[in-house]
């Protein structure tokens, strides 16, 4: 084997070449994370939103939970049938949800829908991690509501102790502020459900009801009684399969995102590829005296290919690491089913450290495929000639 | 001088090169015994066949027609592969502009060819300083080759051609690149080894006061064996 150390130390010695085509691949590198990060930090939002012992109940029909309403006396009923889980407090886990979208304003006066969602106290609990992280939870019938921290930074009157408002008749004074572990929730206001009824004019009715079973059996019989008992005849669906059929805007971004990082690694390839060309012309009589030394074809492919990866390699690991400053950055998309602002976090894990990686891969073998097949098949007495 | 049994042989030899719709001879029918031991200059006009000639004994290129035979190996038999091994395990390269890697120090440049044999670590280190002890230049182990004066550089592609204990020794125009004083430094080290170490030398050289320090040496003129002289008084490994 020709020492690696050859490849690194030609890499060095033309650092400039060397730098620009590592600054290139990084770029590329760093732009597909991006795009990826987003991705992931979508899918991840909307994988612990599930929980697996959660169901949520909707209308027959409804797609999701903006789609349709049923009475709320009928939701009342859910909450005392058997099998659902108590907190310690003895009360069940299930809440009673209404969902409204208006339209708000973000601090740089454009504007948006978003989500404010008119919970029970129950509903904190059924949020993974949910926590207060300014002021308080909000009190029932005070016209109060606490904003996830996505939505503070940057919706104009969601402060703590700003009032928000939507409309004529829609006005909450911001009393805490929450996260809730990564989860869907976090794009959302949440104010007491009958403030809301009573501010938007839907007394009587609700979204949804969110509940956990007690046990795993209790999950499949709270299941079957919701969807077939005809006192409900109503739509029970595992949260985890819900919120695996929200993440349709993920697979377009996801398409999307898979297509650009494609046609930039095509092109990073071609720098790579003629960085590679470039060192071969430059050592051709290097390459001569290897073979004559003794050094086979298969010696020669395995050293340039090896130095082209180790090139994109670098260039890799500076697009990943470019991509720290990113981490605590939040992004704002829209809902597919709702057009509502949905915030997500900028997620560097698995699949964005896979994709880096593929990437690297395809620039460093493709690029450096053909450069290194033409050192292989040069003729050695002619090398040899080579100035 | 009497020759030892022939361990280079070349029988019937032809090589052409073709050239677009051309075909070049430059060897034609060439038969040639060289002795183990032996330390042959190849002398010549420019295209006369000479570096053809030592290509094809030092298995880098083929015959087209004939035998090449190198120590008991038919070369012509032998795959790309096998030949490959073959030059790594039997042939030292000596070259006019020394041909070492630029990157790697005094030291790793002798070291390459151990790193096709299976060698440990220590063992590789023992070899390289031994050569490079042989060739004078202990202490520099560590130096470049553009730290290196011409002479050195060419020691050092010495001691690269040696450090494998190779059979055969190939050296094309060693002193080429050098001037006199320093080629007469190169030249007595190449007898040294022919003389003490018993390798066999193939130089091509176009200078007769090079020539003059083989044992033998022969004249190629279009392809063809025009003088075949044994210097006398000369003493080599072969006598």
């Amino acid at each position: 084997m020709i020492p690696l150390k050859y490849n690194v130390r030609n890499l060095r010695v033309r650092w400039k070449t060397t730098l620009m085509t590592m600054l290139g691949t990084g770029l590329v590198v760093w732009s597909s994370c991006i795009l990826f990060g987003l991705v992931e930090g979508l899918e991840y939002s909307l994988r612990v939103s599930g929980e697996p012992l959660d169901l949520i109940v909707m209308r027959k029909g409804s797609s999701n939970e903006t789609t349709g309403g049923f009475a709320s006396s009928k939701a009342e009923e859910i909450l005392n049938l058997p099998g659902i889980a108590r907190d310690e407090a003895g009360q069940p886990l299930a809440a009673l949800e209404l969902l409204n979208i208006p339209i708000a304003q973000r601090k740089d006066g454009t504007t948006t829908n978003v989500i404010i969602r008119g919970v029970q106290p129950a509903s904190r609990n059924l949020r993974p991690d949910f926590k207060i992280v300014e002021g308080r939870f909000l009190d029932q019938g005070k016209e109060e509501c606490i904003v996830s921290r996505n939505l503070s930074r940057s919706f104009k009157g969601a402060q703590l102790g700003a009032e928000l408002k939507f409309g004529e008749k829609e006005k909450y004074r911001v009393v805490g502020v929450f996260t809730a572990g990564g989860s869907s929730a976090e794009s959302e206001i949440w104010a007491d459900l009958r403030d809301l009824e009573k501010n938007t004019g839907r007394v009587g009715t609700v979204s949804c009801v969110q509940l956990r079973a007690a046990t795993a059996a209790d999950f499949e019989k709270l299941q079957a009684t919701l969807n077939d008992d005809p006192q409900f005849k109503l739509a029970a669906i595992p949260e985890t399969v819900y919120f695996e059929s929200q993440s349709r805007s993920s697979l377009f971004l996801k398409a999307a995102g898979t297509m650009i990082a494609v046609l930039l690694t095509l092109g990073a390839m071609f720098a790579a590829a003629n960085t590679m060309f470039a060192a071969v012309s430059a050592r051709t009589r290097e390459i001569g005296t290897l073979r004559a030394l003794g050094f086979s074809r298969r010696d020669v492919l395995i050293s340039f290919l090896g130095e082209s990866l180790l090139l994109c390699m670098m260039g890799g690991a500076i697009g990943l690491l470019g991509t720290i400053p990113l981490s605590s950055l939040t992004y704002e998309t829209s809902d597919f089913n709702s057009f509502a602002a949905v915030t997500v976090a900028f997620r560097f894990g698995p699949l964005v450290m896979g994709v880096a990686l593929a990437m690297t891969l395809a620039m460093g073998v493709f690029g450096g495929m053909f450069p290194a097949l033409r050192a292989v098949r040069l003729d050695v007495i002619l090398a040899l000639r080579e100035l | 001088m009497t020759h030892n049994s022939a361990s280079i042989e070349l029988k019937g030899v032809d090589k052409e090169y073709r050239r677009d719709e051309f075909t070049i001879p430059v060897l034609v029918n060439l038969d040639l015994a060289v002795a183990e031991g032996e330390f042959l200059a190849l002398m010549g006009p420019s295209g006369s066949g000479k570096t053809t000639l030592l290509n094809l004994i030092a298995g880098l290129d083929r015959a087209t027609r004939g035998e090449v035979n190198v120590h008991g190996q038919d070369l012509g038999r032998l795959s790309d592969a096998l030949i490959t091994r073959w030059r790594a395990d039997n042939v030292g390269f000596i070259f006019q502009t020394y041909n070492l890697i630029p990157v790697l120090t005094a030291f790793e440049n002798v070291e390459l060819p151990l790193l096709l044999t299976h060698l440990s670590k220590r063992a590789r280190r023992e070899n390289v300083a031994t050569a490079l002890r042989i060739v004078g230049l202990a202490g520099r182990e560590h130096h470049y080759p553009r730290q290196l004066s011409g002479g050195q550089e060419q020691r050092v592609a010495i001691a690269r051609a040696i450090v494998t204990d190779p059979y055969l020794l190939v050296a094309d125009e060693p002193t080429g690149d050098l001037d006199r004083a320093t080629a007469g430094e190169i030249l007595e080290l190449l007898e040294q080894l022919n003389r003490e170490f018993q390798k066999t030398i193939v130089m091509v050289t176009h200078d007769p006061l090079a020539a003059q320090r083989a044992s033998r040496i022969l004249h190629l003129d279009k392809g063809q064996l025009v003088g075949d002289v044994t210097q006398e008084g000369r003493i080599s490994a072969a006598s």
